[in-house]
């Protein structure tokens, strides 16, 4: 095993998250979301004129947007009053936009950061890191070699400021537009911290760049916003990760990410979400893939109360691909829908989605998705496979695709299954000397397999972590 | 939002059509029980997607299709020995206790506004009874719709250990120029350990607009398998249903359908497991020409005490033409984990390969094509036991390719 792992191996995996630090804040709005708030946000992040227009006109939508209650078998979101949350707190650091050394960071916030193992990933594993603690980044580095070749990782707060062109051009304006659903609309109206991507003409960046989004606050909601442009011909892989101490009330996290996948392009998204089982997490992520153009999805969710998260991709050009692996994990109280939408819109494209969920004790897992072929797009194909375990009757696996074919040379297949571990796997693996708890977990590494090989080896071992912390409890 | 009341829709005309049809009190006021619930009900659910709604049933003018108090049909039934098949005016002298027990108990004349208003205003149907013990073949109902709106009501009841198997064709009669609405109802009531196939041909006027919701309440180790198949209307919707309620019982809906013009075709089937044991297998084959659309959502839905369920369910669909829209949405909704549940769905075009190999044998392309569409059919024409049906159902998709 190398040394990157061993931090995995030596810390006690729920004690990495699961800790809280007192709330240090330099700004903390009032709860709830007016004009007002949004004002105040905008005027202590400096912004210009046209991002606190945009912010405003969210709020309008958002305001006139009813809550979605009437898709079948949706998470309840009754709980979810944003005049409840703390939309916006700036943690105590000096430097805005975040430090690029992590001993200039407080000691609670390094500490924070040291017992989730970044500071150690990112010696070993990454081209860049961003750590967001609350509302803003505090910290955001990346190899002096990518920033030679013209490649740009900074916070979006600071990006705002210094590529205002480019950010002005593809801020919800073509890919995620604040009126796509009522918390795209609240994203867009309160939305602080996140990433700025943007990778040149034919530049490969290697190693992934992650970002890191932790919670620390009760009640507060985290609203951070990824836009990652890759031009003609590059290629990056983008790794985000978060997570939050558990709170009897409920936390809020609607983040909003926009790709473009510029031609011949290849952009991989990584999420691994370990949300506290508190968390209501509703996000809209969406790529736009040019002609050529590649785009990746890959998810795990494990935690959080409620998750709604369906990343799409608009295959625009001719030829564009897409692939979607995700995982849910759904134990206890936990209502995780989640898929893929893919749109395609031009002749030649491809789509494959593959979707492994689990659910146990009252647990529920949902895979909701929607693939469109448009007219005209010939020659396209897509396949789906959606494959659920089950623990027991106590949980619900649901699995609710969507297909519209408007074109007919086209290959369309669709595939779900349902089941249980198989009685006869365990006793072959008991019969090998393995005890009934190791068996099943053997066998869930297994189904997850498909998602943990599309990860670095550090991502990939701590999914498994999480998965197997999920497992225990339930298997004793 | 309820759909617009039709102006001549009172319950006035209500108790005219009861009259009309001397039937007993308690039917008159079960009609009128459908008549003041339609303030109350919404259209069947349609599928929506951001921004799409897959069938648009707002659109239909009730007001100049129904027309209750003119309706017409000229129906046959032949019934084999053992085996009660009337229309219920003649059925309701001797088995009105029974009709009076059973009727609506499967179908909730409430369900949506459409079924209700079918409650309300049907004119024909059928009853059809099988006591304990009979195995019947053939029962065979033909339809001819003459009036611009038409409601139908079937009623099946299956004793133990009896068996039947059922042929149900609707077709329009007298020419047609104007649009027109066909409603159709059929419930089946299976008993312990029977067996119910009923086989369904659809093949009205493309002027005419359907509306179908077929429904089994199956009995412990009870089989009822449905066999659809619809080729007419301008639009169709159609629902089948079962309900496995008692221990072991098993189903199967099986449909065809063929699309072309500017049809539109709205297929659901849909299976709740509610007991152990049960066994559902869901196929659909469908094909589109032209402008045609095709809209089908499969639902197999296991509850929690459905322990050791087996549920399978294949939707394939072959597009003809570019301008045809194909919409599936097979759904699973499993809450026992003791399940062996899958589902697979296909969208495409006649296999390139298999078109070659028939072609380079100097079958003309065209034939080869519709031979290989007329093949599509065969895993569901193979399901049919009533013969005349799948000669009929064949005949059918054989003109449709010429």
């Amino acid at each position: 095993m190398s040394s990157d792992q061993d931090h995995l191996k030596e810390t006690d995996t729920e004690a990495r998250f699961e800790f809280k630090k007192e709330q240090k804040a330099a700004f903390v709005a009032e709860k709830g979301l007016t004009e007002e708030t949004i004002r105040v946000i905008s005027e202590d992040k400096d912004e210009p004129e046209w991002m606190l227009e945009r912010r405003l006109r969210a709020l309008k939508q958002f305001q006139k947007m009813p809550m979605p209650t009437d898709w079948p078998g949706q998470p309840d979101l009754s709980e979810v009053d944003v005049n409840k949350i703390v939309p916006y707190i700036r943690p105590d650091v000096e430097v805005r936009g975040g430090v690029d050394d992590w001993r200039d960071l407080p000691d609670d916030i390094k500490d924070t950061f040291d017992k989730l193992g970044i500071p150690e990933a990112e010696k070993n594993a990454l081209s860049g890191v961003g750590a967001q603690y609350e509302s803003e980044v505090v910290y955001q580095n990346m190899q002096e070699r990518w920033e030679e070749k013209g490649v740009v990782f900074m916070n979006m707060d600071q990006a705002v400021q210094e590529h205002e062109d480019i950010v002005k051009e593809y801020f919800m304006t073509k890919c995620v537009p604040p009126s796509d659903n009522k918390f795209a609309a609240l994203h867009g109206a309160i939305w602080s911290g996140g990433s700025f991507v943007y990778v040149p003409e034919d530049v490969t960046v290697e190693m992934p760049v992650q970002a890191y989004f932790r919670m620390n606050s009760e009640g507060m909601g985290q609203f951070e916003h990824t836009l990652i442009v890759a031009e003609k011909g590059s290629e990056v892989h983008y790794i985000e990760g978060c997570s939050a101490p558990k709170y009897s009330a409920f936390n809020l996290h609607s983040g909003g990410v926009e790709v473009f996948v510029g031609e011949d392009a290849h952009v991989q998204y990584s999420t691994v979400q370990n949300w506290s089982k508190n968390t209501y997490n509703l996000n809209t992520k969406r790529a736009i893939v040019e002609k050529g153009g590649r785009m990746e999805w890959i998810s795990g969710s494990m935690g959080s109360k409620a998750t709604m998260l369906y990343p799409a991709s608009i295959l625009k050009g001719r030829g564009a691909s897409d692939n979607h692996i995700t995982i849910a994990f759904a134990g206890e109280g936990q209502n995780i829908d989640t898929g893929a939408k893919v749109y395609h819109n031009a002749p030649e494209t491809k789509s494959t989605i593959e979707s492994k969920s689990i659910s146990k004790d009252g647990g529920r897992t949902n895979y909701r998705g929607l693939v469109h072929i448009a007219n005209g797009a010939k020659n396209s194909s897509t396949a789906v496979e959606c494959d659920a375990l089950m623990f027991d009757n106590e949980s619900t696996s649901d699995t609710m695709p969507y297909m519209e074919i408007n074109e007919s040379t086209v290959d369309v297949a669709h595939e779900a299954t349902v089941g249980k571990i198989g009685d006869e796997d365990i006793f072959y693996l008991q019969s090998r000397g393995l005890d009934d708890d190791d068996a099943k977990q053997m066998i869930v590494s297994g189904f997850i397999e498909p998602i943990t090989e599309e990860l670095p080896i550090e991502y990939a071992v701590e999914l498994n972590r999480l998965v197997e912390l999920e497992m225990e409890g339930s298997l004793g | 939002m309820s759909a617009q009341l039709p102006a001549n829709l009172s319950a006035e005309t209500v108790r005219e059509i009861s009259d009309a049809r001397d039937e007993p009190e308690w039917l008159l006021e079960a009609r009128l029980e459908a008549l003041d619930a339609l303030d109350e009900l919404d259209l069947p659910d349609v599928i929506q997607t951001p921004g799409r709604r897959w069938t648009n049933l707002e659109a239909l003018d009730f007001e100049s299709l129904v027309d209750p108090l003119n309706q017409a049909d000229e129906t046959t039934r032949e019934s084999p020995e053992g085996v009660v098949v009337l229309p219920f005016t003649e059925a309701l002298p001797e088995y009105g206790d029974l009709i009076e027990e059973r009727f609506g108990s499967v179908v909730d004349p409430e369900t949506n506004y459409l079924t209700a208003l079918s409650a309300a205003l049907f004119t024909t149907g059928t009853f059809i009874y099988v006591p304990e013990g009979v195995d019947a073949e053939d029962v065979k109902i033909r339809a001819e719709m003459n009036s611009r709106s038409l409601f139908s009501h079937t009623l099946v009841v299956t004793e133990k250990s009896s068996s039947v198997t059922i042929l149900e064709a609707i077709e329009s009669g007298d020419s047609v120029d104007d649009a027109r609405y066909f409603s159709n109802l059929v419930e089946i009531d299976a008993g312990e350990n029977s067996y119910v196939q009923y086989g369904s041909l659809q093949n009205l006027d493309e002027e005419t607009y359907t509306y179908s919701l077929k429904r089994a309440d199956a009995d412990t180790y009870s089989t009822v398998n449905w066999i659809e198949g619809n080729l007419g209307s301008r639009l169709t919707r159609s629902d089948i249903e079962t309900e496995l309620n008692g221990e072991a019982s098993e189903t199967k809906i099986v449909g065809a359908f063929f699309g072309h013009d500017d049809q539109h075709l709205d297929i659901n089937a849909r299976v709740w497991h509610k007991a152990e044991n049960t066994t559902a297998d869901l196929v659909t084959r469908g094909v589109l020409d032209d402008e045609a659309r095709s809209v089908y959502e499969g639902v197999q839905d296991v509850g929690r005490d459905a322990w050791s369920t087996n549920s399978y369910q294949r939707e394939n669909t072959l597009m003809l033409s570019d301008q045809s829209e194909a919409d599936a949405s097979p759904k699973l909704i499993i809450n026992n984990h003791d399940t062996e549940a899958s589902h697979a769905a296909s969208v495409g075009q006649v296999d390139a390969e298999d078109l070659f190999y028939m072609v380079s044998r100097s079958i003309p392309e065209e034939q080869a094509r519709n031979m290989l569409v007329e093949g599509f059919f065969v895993p569901v024409l193979e399901e049919i036991a009533v013969d005349e049906f799948r000669d009929d159902l064949e005949e059918l998709i054989a003109a449709r390719l010429r």
